[in-house]
C-alpha cells in the first residue's frame, strides 16, 4: 500500500514550503495492494529534526489544528483534502527538516519532507541561513548584470510617487518585497527575507560576514568569504552606508514597535509610520539607504522594509485589519493613482503612461509554486489578506516568526 | 491658495495630526529647550514638516543657522531627510529644501558638509558635483576629504571625473582615497587593465586587491576567472585574495569551464584542508558546487 501526499495541492517538490497560514493539501492511495476494504484509515503525523520546524494539521478550513490527523481515504485513488500549517513558534532552519508521515496502522505508507519557511529576525539567523541569503542576493545581483537591477530601478525618484506618501505605501512595498523574495527563492527556495528589527540592537547584521561593516568613509567592507563583496549597482561596485549610530545599539529616535502599533486602530493613523519609524530608519545612515532615489541600491533596504511590513502585519493581526471591505483596514477613496484599493500596482501592471512612470522594469510579479495569489498584476487590495484569513486563496505564502495565524 | 496650503488642507482631511507632533515641532524649533530635548523632538516630526509653510521654514532656518547647536542642526537635517520619504507630501517643500542644502554645503562644520553634499550628490545635483570636482582638482577649495568627494561623485559618474580619479590611483593622498578612486573607475571599461594589474600585485593592500577583483568581475568576468585561477594555484599568494578568488569562482564562475579544470579542482581540494580558515571555508563552498 502506498499513498501520495500533495503539499499545496501539488506533487511538485518546489511547493513543499509552509508558513503559519494553512496550506491546502491532498492525499490519495496510489497503490492499494493489501487493502481489503473500499477505504483505509490513514493517520498523518510529523517528525522534526533537532532544530527543525514543526507542523500541525486540520481536515477543514476552520477548526483547531492538531499534531496528528486521521483521514478516511478511498483505495480507488480519489483524493482527500486536508490542511497543514507550520506550528507557530517552530520555523524550520533548513530545507526539508520536517517529515510528514502517513501510516496505515503502524505501517508507513507515504511521507514527504517539507520546510516551514518563515521570515525571521535577521539578527537571529544561523550562519547557514545567513550564508544562503547573501549568496542568493549576490546571485540575483550577479555583479550588477542580474535581475536585481530591475528591483533597483523600481525604487527611484521618478517612480517614488507610486509607492510613497499615500495609502498605497504599505501595500506597494509588500508586493515589492514579495516579488524580490520569490526571485531569491527561484535561486534558493529555502530563503525567506529576514527583517531588520530597527528598534533593537542588531549587532549580528552589521558584520563582515553579513551586511558588512562601514569604514570611516562610509564604504561597506565585507569579508573575502562574503559574496556581497561583488555587489554592484549603477555600474559601481560596493555599498555606501554610514551609520549615524553605534551598530551594536539601535538607532536613536525611532518609534518602538509598541509605539508604532499604538499609532491608531485605523489605517490612516497607522500609516503615519511612514515618517517615523520608516523614514527615520532610512535616515539613521548616510549613503544609499538614506535617499529614496538610491535606497534600493543597498540590500539592507529590503530588511528595513521587511520590518516595516512586519509591523503592518502585526497591526493587522492586532486589530483584525485583513479585509479590504472593512473601512478601517485602508484609507478611503480618491487617493492618487496606484493608491486606491482597486488600482493595479505599477510596475507589475506594465502601464507606462502618465501618471504612471515612463518605464515599468521587471515585468509582472513573480509566481510561486506554493500559492496562486496575488497574480502577475496585483491590485492594492490584494496585499491586505496576506494570510488568507478572509479568503484562503488570497494567501501570499509568507509569514513572520512573531505574527501568528488564527 | 498656494499648492502647499492645498496639500495641507487635503492631508488634514485625511486624518488629524496627533497633538504630540505639534508639541514636538514646537520643542524642536525652540531655542529655549535643551539640545537633548530638541534632538528627541526632531525625530517625531518628519511627516509634520510639510504640513505648514511656517513649520517647514522653521526647520530650514534651524538647519541654516550656524549659531544653533550642531547636534540640533544635524537632527533637523535628518528629520527633513526622513520627510522626503513621504514623497507626495514633500513635493511642495522640495525646492526650498534643495536650495537650503546648497547654502549649507559650505558650512563650517565638516560633518554637516559631508551629510549635505551626500544628499545633494544622491540627487545628482550639478551644484554639488561641481563643488566636489573643484575640490579634487584644487585641494584648497575642497569641502570634504578627497576620498569622500570621490565616493560622492560615484553617485553619478561622468567621464570628467575619470582623469582626477586616475591621478589619485597613481599618486594617492591616502589609501581610502585610492580605494574610492578605484570604485569610481570601475564604471570605466578602459580601466580593466589597471584592475588586473592591481589584483595580481602582492604588494598591494588586501582591500585594494579585493575592490580590483570586484571591479574586474564587472568589467571583464572572464579575466577575473583567469586571474582567480592563477591566484589560487600560486602557493605564495595571500589567503585573503585566495578567499576572494574562490568566492568569485563559486558564485559567478563559468561552470562548464571550472568543471573541466581538473588541476584547479585538485588544488582547491588540497587547500580545503590545508589552508587558513577563510580559504578552507570558501574552498568547501567551491567543492560543494563543483565537486572534488
Amino acid at each position: 500500500m502506498n499513498v501520495e501526499l500533495q503539499i499545496n495541492n501539488t506533487i511538485n517538490s518546489q511547493a513543499r514550503f509552509l508558513s503559519w497560514a494553512p496550506s491546502s493539501c491532498r492525499i490519495r492511495v496510489t497503490n492499494p495492494s493489501g487493502a481489503i476494504t473500499p477505504t483505509v484509515t490513514i493517520r498523518l503525523s510529523s517528525t522534526s529534526a533537532a532544530t527543525g520546524g514543526a507542523v500541525v494539521f486540520r481536515n477543514g478550513t476552520t477548526g483547531a489544528f492538531s499534531n496528528t490527523l486521521t483521514l478516511t481515504v478511498p483505495i480507488n485513488g480519489t483524493s482527500v483534502p486536508f490542511f497543514v500549517a507550520g506550528k507557530f513558534g517552530r520555523p524550520s532552519s533548513s530545507n526539508a527538516d520536517v517529515r510528514i508521515d502517513a501510516r496505515l496502522g503502524t505501517l508507513l505508507v507515504g511521507s514527504v519532507k517539507v520546510m516551514v519557511r518563515i521570515r525571521k529576525n535577521a539578527n537571529d539567523l544561523t550562519p547557514a541561513e545567513r550564508d544562503r541569503l547573501i549568496s542568493a542576493f549576490a546571485q540575483l545581483n550577479n555583479q550588477g548584470a542580474g535581475r536585481f537591477a530591475d528591483f533597483r530601478d523600481m525604487h527611484t525618484n521618478v517612480t517614488s510617487p507610486q509607492a510613497h506618501g499615500a495609502p498605497g505605501f504599505l501595500p506597494w512595498h509588500r508586493a515589492y518585497l514579495l516579488d524580490l523574495e520569490r526571485e531569491l527563492q527561484n535561486i534558493d527556495p529555502t530563503v525567506a527575507l529576514p527583517y531588520w528589527r530597527f528598534d533593537q540592537a542588531s549587532p549580528s547584521i552589521f558584520t563582515l560576514d553579513f551586511f558588512g561593516v562601514s569604514n570611516s568613509v562610509g564604504t561597506v567592507q565585507f569579508s573575502p568569504t562574503n559574496p556581497l563583496q561583488f555587489w554592484r549597482t549603477d555600474g559601481v561596485p560596493g555599498i555606501n552606508r554610514r551609520p549615524f549610530f553605534a551598530t551594536n545599539t539601535a538607532p536613536p529616535g525611532l518609534r518602538t514597535e509598541a509605539q508604532t502599533l499604538a499609532l491608531g486602530n485605523a489605517y490612516p493613523a497607522f500609516r503615519t509610520l511612514e515618517g517615523n519609524p520608516h523614514g527615520s530608519a532610512h535616515t539613521s545612515f548616510g549613503g544609499f539607504i538614506s535617499s529614496i532615489g538610491t535606497a534600493a541600491r543597498d540590500p539592507l533596504f529590503f530588511l528595513l522594509h521587511c520590518n516595516v511590513d512586519r509591523l503592518w502585519a502585526k497591526w493587522q493581526r492586532q486589530f483584525g485589519r485583513f479585509n479590504p471591505a472593512v473601512a478601517a483596514s485602508f484609507d478611503g477613496a480618491a487617493n492618487p493613482v496606484g493608491h486606491n484599493l482597486t488600482d493595479t500596482m505599477w510596475p507589475w501592471n506594465g502601464i507606462t503612461t502618465p501618471p504612471r512612470p515612463p518605464t515599468a522594469p521587471g515585468g509582472s510579479l513573480a509566481a510561486s509554486p506554493c500559492v496562486s495569489a496575488p497574480g502577475p498584476q496585483p491590485r492594492v487590495s490584494q496585499s491586505l489578506d496576506y494570510q488568507g484569513t478572509v479568503n484562503a486563496v488570497s494567501r501570499l505564502g509568507f509569514d513572520y516568526d512573531d505574527v501568528p495565524f488564527s | 491658495m498656494t499648492t502647499r496650503l492645498k496639500a495641507t488642507k487635503k492631508s488634514k482631511a485625511k486624518g488629524a495630526k496627533p497633538r504630540s507632533t505639534r508639541a514636538a515641532m514646537s520643542v524642536a524649533t525652540s531655542d529655549k529647550e535643551t539640545v537633548k530635548a530638541r534632538v528627541a523632538a526632531m525625530a517625531e516630526v518628519p511627516l509634520a514638516v510639510c504640513e505648514s509653510d511656517k513649520d517647514l521654514q522653521s526647520m530650514l532656518s534651524v538647519l541654516r543657522d550656524q549659531a544653533q547647536p550642531i547636534e540640533v542642526r544635524l537632527a533637523a537635517l535628518q528629520s527633513l531627510q526622513a520627510a522626503t520619504f513621504s514623497v507626495v507630501a514633500f513635493e511642495s517643500c522640495r525646492s526650498d529644501y534643495i536650495a537650503t542644502l546648497r547654502k549649507v554645503a559650505t558650512d563650517p562644520d565638516l560633518e554637516m558638509r559631508q551629510r549635505v553634499l551626500g544628499i545633494l550628490a544622491r540627487e545628482k545635483d550639478g551644484f554639488a558635483q561641481r563643488k566636489l570636482l573643484d575640490g579634487l582638482e584644487n585641494p584648497d577649495k575642497a569641502l570634504v576629504p578627497p576620498e569622500k568627494a570621490l565616493q560622492l561623485l560615484s553617485y553619478d559618474i561622468h567621464a570628467e571625473a575619470y582623469p582626477v580619479a586616475r591621478k589619485i590611483v597613481n599618486n594617492p593622498p591616502n589609501e581610502d582615497a585610492k580605494l574610492e578612486a578605484l570604485r569610481l573607475l570601475a564604471a570605466d571599461a578602459k580601466s580593466a587593465p589597471v584592475f588586473e594589474k592591481l589584483l595580481r600585485d602582492k604588494n598591494e593592500a588586501a582591500e585594494i586587491r579585493q575592490v580590483s577583483a570586484a571591479a574586474l568581475q564587472g568589467l571583464k568576468p572572464e579575466k577575473l576567472q583567469e586571474n582567480a585561477r592563477e591566484i589560487l594555484l600560486d602557493d605564495s599568494d595571500y589567503d585573503e585574495i585566495k578567499a576572494t578568488s574562490l568566492t568569485a569562482l563559486t558564485q559567478f564562475g563559468d561552470k562548464d569551464q571550472v568543471d573541466k579544470d581538473a588541476a584547479l579542482k585538485k588544488h582547491v581540494n588540497r587547500i580545503s584542508t590545508k589552508g587558513g580558515a577563510k580559504v578552507k571555508r570558501t574552498a568547501r563552498q567551491f567543492i560543494s558546487k563543483y565537486g572534488r
